[in-house]
C-alpha cells in the first residue's frame, strides 16, 4: 500500500508523461491537489519510490533557463504501475456502497 | 537574472549539503520557476533537510549519541542526589531569569506597541525642584502651536465615567483626549473612526471611542454599537468608534472609554494654571529628543515672559513616553533584574562545583574506560551528552517554576503597571537562558579537565585519591569565594530592602489604620445633578452605615491619605500675600464630613475640629490645617484665626479653627505633609466620587457587605468600588518595596543555600579525599584539636575571602538600590555585619560535618587503602 504523499507523485509522473521533471510534476501537483509542497519534498517522495523501485530516473540535457543545470526525469516502473493500480483497486473496494466518490464505473 | 547575488547563498548550501546530481536537478528547478525570496529559503531549507547527503560518519555520530545517552540517563538514574541537586539548581536559575526577564521585557524594554513609539513623547512643566507638574489647556495649546519639532500634539486628562447600561452600573477608567490624540499616539479605531477636529469644540455632541475589552463585554462584541448612543452619568453619548483588540493605553493603564476633550481657550478650567491637563506629543521624523527639549525651554520660557504671573514653572521637559510610564517602577526591576543576575551567577558557579566533584569521583571510571580504548574525543562527547541531558531536565524544571513564577509575580505588581496585559511566558527567553546556562555550566565545569585525561591512566587504575589537581582546587576555591561572595551581595540588598520597609511601616502616618474600613461611593445620573442632591445623599449614607450594628463611626472625604490620588491646592494667606507662584505652598485637599477628623483618628493639636452647625453653614467659611501647613505659612506663631483662600485669588478667604496632626498622604516615604480640610458643602463644587471611611468594632473586611447592602438599599444604581481595609491601603502604598523585598529574600535565601551546600561540597570531597592523610596526622600525634583547624580552616579562609569580595560588590549593588530606601543609607553598617556574620556562621556549620568525619579517621585507616 502506498502512502499519499507517494500516490500523488506517482500519478503526477504519470500525467506528465515524457520528460518529467521536478518543475513540471511539481506543478500537475500543485494544480491538482492545491497544497503548497516544495519540490524538496516531492523530490524526497521520488528518492523514496526510487528506492522501491517505483520509478528510475536519468539525467536529462540542461537548458539556458535553468542556469545550465541539467534536468533529472522521472518514469514509472512496472513495479510502481502495478503498485499504484493494487491501491487504487484497494480504495475502490473499500468504498463500495459509500457515497464517497470513489464507486467503480 | 533578477537578484545575482543574493540567491547565490542558497545554492551553495544546495551544493555543499546535497549529492551533486541532485544539487542540480533542484537548484535547475528554482532557477527555472524563479524562485527568489522566503520562498526561496524555505526550499532550499527543507531541500538541504529532505535530501542532504547523509556521510557514514553522520551515521556513526548518531547512534554513538544514542548510546551516549542511554547511558547517561543510567548514570544520572543512579546518582540521584547528584541528579536532584542539578535539576534543581537549573531549574531555579533558568526558571528565576525567565520570569523577571518575561514580566522586564514587555514593560520596560520592548518598544509600545504603537507606530513609531520611539516618536511619541510626553511632555510636562518642570518645577524648579526638577519635579513633572501637569499642564493647563493654554500652555498646551501654545507649545503646540509655537513647537516646530512636533508633528502632531494632543491633551488627555482622567476620566471616570459611570457607565449604566443594563441594570448593572459599572464604573470606567477613561481618557478625555483632544481629537487628534490616538492619532498622536499612532494607533487607530479597529471599528467606526477616529475622533475628528470639529468634534473637540464645546458645546459639540460627546462622543466616545470605546475599547476592544468593553465592546465584547458589554455589547457583545455587536458592530451596530457604531453611533449607538450609551448612557454614561445618565448623559446619551454616541459610539462613535472601538479599538483594536490587545490596545493598551500606557497613558492611563486600563483605559476602556475615550471621549472627546471639547475645551477652548476661553473656558475658565482651560487657564494657564489649571494645570490639570497631561500632554503627549510626537516628533517629527528625524528629530532628536534634545532638539525637541531645547526647542521647548525656549518655547516655555518666552511664554513664562509674556505671563510671568501664570508660571513658576522655570521650564518644560520633553521625555519619551515608555520611559515616562514605567519611571515610577523602574527601580524595583531593575534592582530584581540585578538580583535574578547574581542568583544566576551563584546556580552556574554552583553547578560547576557539583560536576567538578563529580568528575573527581569518576576519575577510576575514566581510568577504565581510556584503558580498554576509549578515546579522548570519545569521553569528551559522552561528558558533553551527560551535560546536554541535565540541561535539558533542568530546562524543563526551569519552565515549570516560570510557570508558577509568572502569575505569582504578576499578581503582586502594581495593578496599573503599564502593559501589564502583555505579560506571558517567554519561551525564546527561557529557551536562551537554558542555553546560556547550560552552556557556560559545561565551560566553568569540563575545562579544567583539559589536557589531564590520559597521562593519569596510571594513577586512575591505582585507585589512590591523589587525584585532587591543583589546577581543578583552584577553580572551585574561586567559585566558592563567588558564591559567598554573591550570596553576601544579595543578602544585605534584602537586610538593607527588609529594614527600609520596617521602617517604613513605623512612621506615624498621622491616622489610625486599624478596624478601618474604606469603600468608594458615587453618585452619578440626573437625580444628582445639583450638589444639594449629592450631599443629601452622603447624608443618607452616612446615617444608614452608622446605623449598623459594629459600627463606631462614618466618615465622607474626596480622597484616602496614601491612596494613590494626588489633588494638591496652591494655599494663600491673607496676612502674607506671596507675588512668586513658584513659592505659594501646595496641600492636600481633603473635602470632609465633620465626622472625618474623628473616624480616623487624626489628633487636633490645637484649636477645634468643626461643629456639626458648621458642616451645614455655607457663609461663615472655615478651615482646618495639617500642622506642617500651619508651621510652613506661621513658623512661631498660632494659626488659629488666620484666613487663608485655596485655588487662585478668585476664591474665597476661610478662618482656620483648628490645626491638625500631620497625615502622610503622597506615601510614608513623603515629605510633603500639608494639607487642609474644609466641610464638603463649603467647598465650591461637589464630587460624585467619595470616599467613605467606617471605624468598625471588629474586623473591618467582614462588615464590608452590610455596608454595601445598607448603601444599595439608597439607591442600587450607584456603583460601590474599592472596598478595602484601610491597613490594606496603607500596606499596597508600599507595594514596590514589598515586591522588591519578598524577590530579594527568596533570591538571597537560596544564594546562602547554594553557597553553604557548595562550601559543604567542597569540604567533605576533600576529607574523603584526604582521608589518609589526615589518618597519617593523626598516627603522628596530630591532636583532633589540629585536624579540626586544618580542615574548618580551609573552609574558613574561602568564607572569608568571599566575603570580604562581597562586601565590595554589596557597595556597588546596595547603590542601585537607593530608590527602594528608606531610613537606611545604602551602606547602613548594621546590615552589612549581621549580613556577613549570618552568611559567616552558616559558612562554619557547613565545615563542622566534614570536620567532625575528619576527626573520626581511624589513623589505622590510613594505611588500609589500597
Amino acid at each position: 500500500m502506498l502512502g499519499e504523499l507517494e500516490q500523488i507523485v506517482l500519478l503526477a509522473v504519470l500525467r506528465v508523461g515524457d520528460a518529467a521533471y521536478g518543475v513540471p510534476v511539481h506543478e500537475e501537483i500543485v494544480r491538482l491537489t492545491r497544497r503548497d509542497l516544495t519540490l524538496g519534498t516531492v523530490y524526497k517522495t521520488l528518492s523514496r519510490l526510487e528506492a522501491k523501485g517505483f520509478v528510475r530516473s536519468y539525467e536529462g540535457d540542461p537548458t539556458p533557463q535553468r542556469g545550465g543545470r541539467r534536468t533529472r526525469c522521472f518514469a514509472v516502473t512496472t513495479a510502481g504501475r502495478k503498485s499504484l493500480e493494487s491501491t487504487l483497486a484497494t480504495l475502490r473496494r473499500m468504498a463500495v456502497g459509500l457515497d464517497v466518490g470513489l464507486e467503480p464505473t | 537574472m533578477s537578484a545575482p547575488v543574493l540567491p547565490s547563498l542558497p545554492f551553495r548550501l544546495l551544493e555543499r549539503f546535497l549529492p551533486s546530481s541532485t544539487a542540480d536537478a533542484v537548484i535547475g528547478d528554482l532557477i527555472e520557476r524563479q524562485v527568489t525570496g522566503v520562498r526561496l529559503w524555505r526550499e532550499t531549507l527543507v531541500a538541504v533537510w529532505h535530501l542532504r547527503d547523509r556521510t557514514p560518519h553522520e551515521v556513526e555520530l548518531m547512534s554513538s549519541f544514542l548510546s551516549d545517552l542511554r547511558l547517561a540517563v543510567r548514570l544520572l538514574v543512579r546518582a540521584p542526589t547528584f541528579t536532584a541537586a542539578a535539576v534543581l539548581t537549573l531549574g531555579i536559575a533558568i526558571g528565576a531569569t525567565a520570569a523577571i526577564f518575561s514580566v522586564a521585557n514587555p514593560v520596560l524594554i520592548r518598544p509600545l506597541p504603537y507606530r513609531h513609539a520611539d516618536r511619541v513623547m510626553v511632555v510636562w512643566e518642570k518645577e524648579r525642584d526638577g519635579s513633572r507638574s501637569t499642564v493647563g489647556f493654554t500652555t498646551i495649546r501654545d507649545y503646540t502651536d509655537r513647537a516646530t519639532t512636533f508633528e502632531s500634539a494632543a491633551a488627555l486628562g482622567d476620566w471616570q465615567p459611570t457607565l449604566s447600561e443594563g441594570n448593572e452600573p459599572e464604573r470606567l477608567q477613561g481618557l478625555r483626549v483632544s481629537s487628534n490624540y490616538f492619532h498622536t499616539l499612532g494607533v487607530q479605531p479597529a471599528l467606526g473612526r477616529d475622533f475628528r477636529a470639529d468634534e473637540d469644540v464645546p458645546g459639540a455632541q460627546r462622543v466616545v471611542i470605546i475599547s476592544h475589552a468593553l465592546w465584547q463585554r458589554r455589547f457583545g462584541g455587536d458592530p451596530s454599537v457604531i453611533g449607538r448612543s450609551v448612557s454614561i452619568g445618565g448623559t446619551m453619548m454616541p459610539v462613535v468608534g472601538v479599538m483594536p483588540e490587545g490596545f493598551d493605553d500606557v497613558t492611563a493603564p486600563g483605559s476602556q472609554i475615550w471621549r472627546i476633550l471639547g475645551y477652548a481657550v476661553t473656558d475658565p478650567y482651560a487657564c494657564r494654571t489649571c494645570r490639570h491637563l497631561r500632554m503627549i506629543a510626537r516628533l517629527k521624523p528625524g528629530v532628536a529628543l534634545e532638539r525637541a527639549q531645547s526647542e521647548l525651554t525656549k518655547v516655555h520660557k518666552a511664554i513664562a515672559a509674556e505671563h510671568p504671573e501664570d508660571y513658576g514653572s522655570p521650564d518644560a521637559l520633553v521625555a519619551p513616553l515608555q520611559s515616562e510610564v514605567t519611571r515610577q517602577y523602574r527601580p524595583a526591576l531593575l534592582a530584581l533584574g540585578a538580583a535574578v543576575g547574581l542568583m544566576l551567577v551563584i546556580a552556574i558557579a554552583n553547578m560547576a562545583n557539583l560536576q567538578l566533584a563529580r568528575l573527581v569521583r569518576r576519575e577510576e571510571e575514566f581510568a577504565i574506560r581510556t584503558a580498554l580504548g576509549a578515546t579522548t574525543p570519545r569521553l569528551t562527547r559522552q561528558l558533553l551528552t551527560e551535560a546536554l541531558l541535565i540541561g535539558a531536565l533542568g530546562g524543563v524544571a526551569g519552565l515549570v517554576v516560570a510557570w508558577l513564577a509568572i502569575p505569582a509575580l504578576v499578581r503582586q505588581l502594581p495593578p496599573l503597571l503599564p502593559r501589564l496585559g502583555a505579560i506571558h511566558l517567554d519561551v525564546a527567553a527561557l529557551a536562551v537562558i537554558a542555553a546560556i546556562v547550560v552552556v557556560s555550566t559545561m565551560v566553568v565545569g569540563l575545562v579544567p579537565r583539559r589536557g589531564r585525561r590520559v597521562s593519569n591512566i596510571a594513577d586512575g587504575l591505582r585507585g589512590g585519591r591523589r587525584l585532587t589537581g591543583t589546577r581543578q582546587s583552584a577553580v572551585r576555591a574561586g567559585l566558592i569565594v563567588a558564591e559567598m561572595a554573591f550570596a553576601l551581595m544579595l543578602l544585605v540588598g534584602a537586610g538593607l530592602l527588609a529594614r527600609s520597609v520596617i521602617r517604613l511601616l513605623d512612621v506615624d502616618k498621622g491616622f489610625d489604620a486599624s478596624n478601618l474600613l474604606t469603600l468608594e461611593i458615587n453618585s452619578v445620573g440626573p437625580r444628582y445633578e445639583t450638589d444639594q442632591a449629592v450631599f443629601a445623599y452622603h447624608d443618607k449614607v452616612r446615617d444608614a452605615v452608622r446605623a449598623l450594628p459594629g459600627v463606631v463611626s462614618v466618615g465622607v472625604v474626596n480622597q484616602l491619605p496614601l491612596g494613590g490620588n494626588i489633588d494638591l491646592y496652591g494655599v494663600g494667606a491673607q496676612d502674607k500675600p506671596e507675588p512668586d507662584p513658584a513659592k505659594v505652598p501646595s496641600g492636600d485637599r481633603y473635602v470632609v464630613s465633620a465626622d472625618y477628623l474623628s473616624t480616623m483618628r487624626i489628633p487636633i493639636v490645637e484649636g477645634r475640629p468643626f461643629t456639626p452647625a458648621e458642616e451645614r453653614d455655607t457663609v461663615n467659611m472655615v478651615v482646618l490645617v495639617s500642622q506642617a501647613l500651619a508651621t510652613r505659612l506661621w513658623p512661631g506663631e498660632s494659626a488659629i484665626g488666620k484666613r487663608i483662600r485655596m485655588g487662585g485669588p478668585e476664591r474665597p478667604f476661610r478662618a482656620i479653627i483648628g490645626v491638625t496632626g500631620n497625615v502622610h498622604h503622597q506615601g510614608l516615604d513623603a515629605t510633603q505633609l500639608m494639607s487642609f480640610y474644609v466641610p464638603e458643602r463649603q467647598w465650591f463644587s461637589s464630587d460624585n466620587q467619595e470616599m467613605l471611611v467606617v471605624r468598625t468594632r471588629g474586623n473591618p473586611t467582614a462588615m464590608a457587605g452590610a455596608v454595601r447592602r445598607a448603601i444599595r438599599q439608597i439607591d442600587p444604581a450607584q456603583p460601590i468600588v474599592k472596598v478595602a481595609a484601610m491597613d490594606d491601603v496603607v500596606a499596597a502604598s508600599t507595594g514596590q518595596r514589598r515586591l522588591a523585598l519578598t524577590l530579594f529574600t527568596c533570591f538571597a535565601l537560596a544564594a546562602v543555600l547554594l553557597a553553604v551546600a557548595g562550601i559543604y561540597g567542597v569540604l567533605a570531597g576533600n576529607v574523603a579525599e584526604r582521608t589518609r592523610e589526615i589518618g597519617l596526622r593523626a598516627a603522628l600525634g596530630a591532636t583532633p584539636r589540629n585536624i579540626l583547624q586544618l580542615v574548618v580552616g580551609q573552609g574558613a579562609r574561602l568564607a572569608v575571602v568571599g566575603l570580604s569580595v562581597g562586601l565590595f560588590g554589596a557597595f556597588a549593588l546596595t547603590r542601585s538600590l537607593r530608590a527602594l530606601l528608606f531610613g537606611v543609607g545604602p551602606n547602613d553598617p548594621v546590615t552589612m555585619v549581621m549580613a556577613t556574620a549570618v552568611l559567616l556562621a552558616a559558612a562554619l556549620a557547613a565545615c563542622l560535618v566534614p570536620a567532625v568525619r575528619a576527626l573520626r579517621v581511624d589513623p589505622s585507616q590510613a594505611f588500609r587503602v589500597d
